[in-house]
């Protein structure tokens, strides 16, 4: 069958002393939502900067569709289909928000092809259409998280990142996000997500990883996660942790 | 889209009728608007729409002048003046290469050690271009005359300045309007977004610069054989790597009309308005600079621009 979209094997990153994550696997395979999820300074965020190419890799082999990637540049992550909707969204101020999501089509894996019917879809599917020609600066932090995914959306790519898409959102607009996150998905792009709200992990999640302190400590459906003792040590704080380390 | 391109087209025909109507003195003056329109709108393409600011972009026009100036002196011995329309092209292809050369390592650097490096690389630049005896920059390079007997020399440079600042026009607004525009204007509103997002963002850097150079070389080398005589002092200006800044900022940075609004501004203000007043109008430049920075950071096009977009947003 085909490959899975993405594999990590051994993955580590050490920052000086510090051991931002320390051996790591995980598979992602294709057409699902998986949830990576653990305490703050987990190593969330730094997983998706070396899977995007942001920070090289320590150790480990990351496999994009079977392919090695590893060290890859964010360039060359982009234009090979991984798109990112970062934790704070960054979007382009200056511009309005149809010249976001534009430049995120005229990028992508696709190229500079069917670039205005693809930035059409991505504002229609986040539900933003009717902002288009605002300026992004000074939308609500629920309109830039929607912008942050329509322009990683609009750049057509095979692997969604998306990082605490529903931070700040209250619980209509976290309800919007998730089915938009639904419907991108049934969309044929995989996702893999960050995310702190345990509803939304929880409710669209096939298989969860959860890290603490840069170690796996749990891997699983969300019922598994949810039930595992060393998840609970991990947000709970208790001892346990220890003897349970996957 | 079609109407604007009509109204440049016009503008255009406009300023390269004007030598059949006005005095010589006010062909220079529309000259000189041409020369700095196109000279900002030059530096424009990488400040303005990738916003790498240049505080150098002098050298351009120096290396533009002084290849020229070299050659002649070297290979024909002073004449060669039916060889003009070569030597420009050499003199902005020359300040290209150089462009392409420096923009590796100063492209790394971001903001103001962007700026502050170019300034370095003009003043050295500009330095060596004097000290080397084998150049001749600080005895000065004699670029032949070139104007043909039919027409005066102010309605030549003339003509030459109008076609050059077409040539600036049309490769902004193409710039501009293709996904290399669109990628340099994703670099200046956030570098490592762009980056993620696949933007060949030092490709199109080291691009924007290397067509800025080659704009602004053209530019230099005909203002070198429009003055007929040229030294290190006379191209290799640090006004003038301010002044392109300055037309930008008071236009309306990142546009195309602005740096051309600024550059007619200024000219009028100083050529016409202040002409006769020399010290004054340094001291006005400067009032009025600091003004449109306090008052109208976007420019006057900016300020045009404000309230229609104020009241297209009743809120949500």
């Amino acid at each position: 069958m085909t490959a899975p979209v993405l594999e990590i094997r051994g993955l580590t990153k050490r920052f000086r002393g510090l051991v931002a994550l320390d051996h790591v696997d995980f598979t992602v395979p294709e057409g699902t939502i998986c949830g990576l999820i653990g305490p703050n300074g987990a190593g969330k965020s730094t997983m998706f900067n070396l899977v995007t190419g942001f920070l090289p890799p320590s150790e480990g082999e990351i496999r994009f569709r079977g392919t090695p990637v590893t060290g890859w540049s964010p360039q060359q992550a982009g234009r090979s289909g991984v798109a990112r909707a970062f934790q704070i969204a960054r979007p382009f101020p200056g511009l309005t928000v149809r010249q976001n999501v534009r430049i995120g089509a005229l990028f992508g894996r696709s190229g500079p092809r069917d670039v205005e019917a693809a930035t059409d879809t991505a504002l229609a599917l986040l539900g933003i259409e009717d902002l288009a020609d605002r300026p992004a600066e000074g939308l609500t932090v629920g309109h830039l998280r929607r912008l942050e995914v329509a322009r990683a959306l609009a750049a057509r790519p095979v692997l969604l990142l998306a990082d605490e898409p529903c931070a700040g959102l209250n619980p209509a607009e976290t309800d919007a996000m998730i089915a938009a996150l639904r419907r991108i998905r049934d969309g044929g792009v995989t996702i893999w997500l960050v995310e702190h709200d345990m509803r939304a992990v929880m409710g669209l999640c096939d298989r969860i990883l959860v890290i603490s302190a840069g170690r796996a400590i749990a891997e699983g459906t969300p019922g598994e996660v949810a039930a595992n003792p060393a998840v609970i040590a991990a947000y709970l704080g208790s001892e346990e942790q220890e003897a349970h380390g996957a | 889209m079609t109407t604007r391109i009509l109204a440049t087209l016009v503008f255009l025909a406009v300023l390269a009728a004007a030598p059949a109507f006005v005095p010589p003195f006010e062909v220079r003056v529309l000259s000189l608007f041409c020369f700095w329109g196109a000279l900002s709108l030059a530096w424009n393409i990488l400040g303005g729409f990738a916003g790498y600011w240049s505080f150098g972009h002098t050298v351009f026009v120096g290396i533009g002048a002084f290849v020229p100036g070299v050659i002649v002196a070297k290979l024909f011995d002073g004449g060669g003046a039916e060889l003009m329309p070569l030597l420009v092209l050499v003199g902005g292809l020359v300040s290209a290469a150089f462009a392409g050369i420096i923009a590796w390592p100063l492209l790394r650097l971001r903001g103001i050690y962007f700026a502050i490096a170019m300034l370095g690389v003009a003043q050295v630049t500009g330095e060596l271009s004097a000290a080397i005896e084998w150049i001749g920059g600080g005895v000065g390079l004699s670029l032949p005359d070139a104007v043909p007997a039919a027409l005066a020399p102010e309605a030549f440079f003339h003509y030459i300045f109008v076609g050059l600042l077409a040539l600036t026009i049309g490769a902004a607004a193409w710039v501009r309007g293709a996904r290399f525009g669109q990628g340099l204007l994703a670099i200046r509103e956030d570098e490592d977004t762009a980056r993620m997002l696949a933007v060949p963002t030092e490709g199109y850097k080291i691009a924007a610069l290397v067509l800025s150079a080659f704009l602004t070389g053209l530019l230099g080398a005909t203002y070198g054989f429009s003055l007929g005589y040229i030294t290190t002092d006379s191209v290799f200006r640090t006004d003038f790597s301010l002044n392109m800044i300055v037309h930008a900022l008071l236009g309306g940075i990142g546009t195309i009309a602005g740096p051309l609004l600024g550059a007619a501004v200024m000219v009028v203000l100083t050529q016409v308005v202040l002409g006769e007043m020399l010290n004054l109008h340094l001291f006005a430049t400067g009032a009025l600079v600091v003004a449109m920075v306090l008052l109208a950071p976007q420019g006057f096009l900016g300020l045009w621009r404000r309230k229609p977009r104020a009241q297209r947003e009743p809120g949500p």
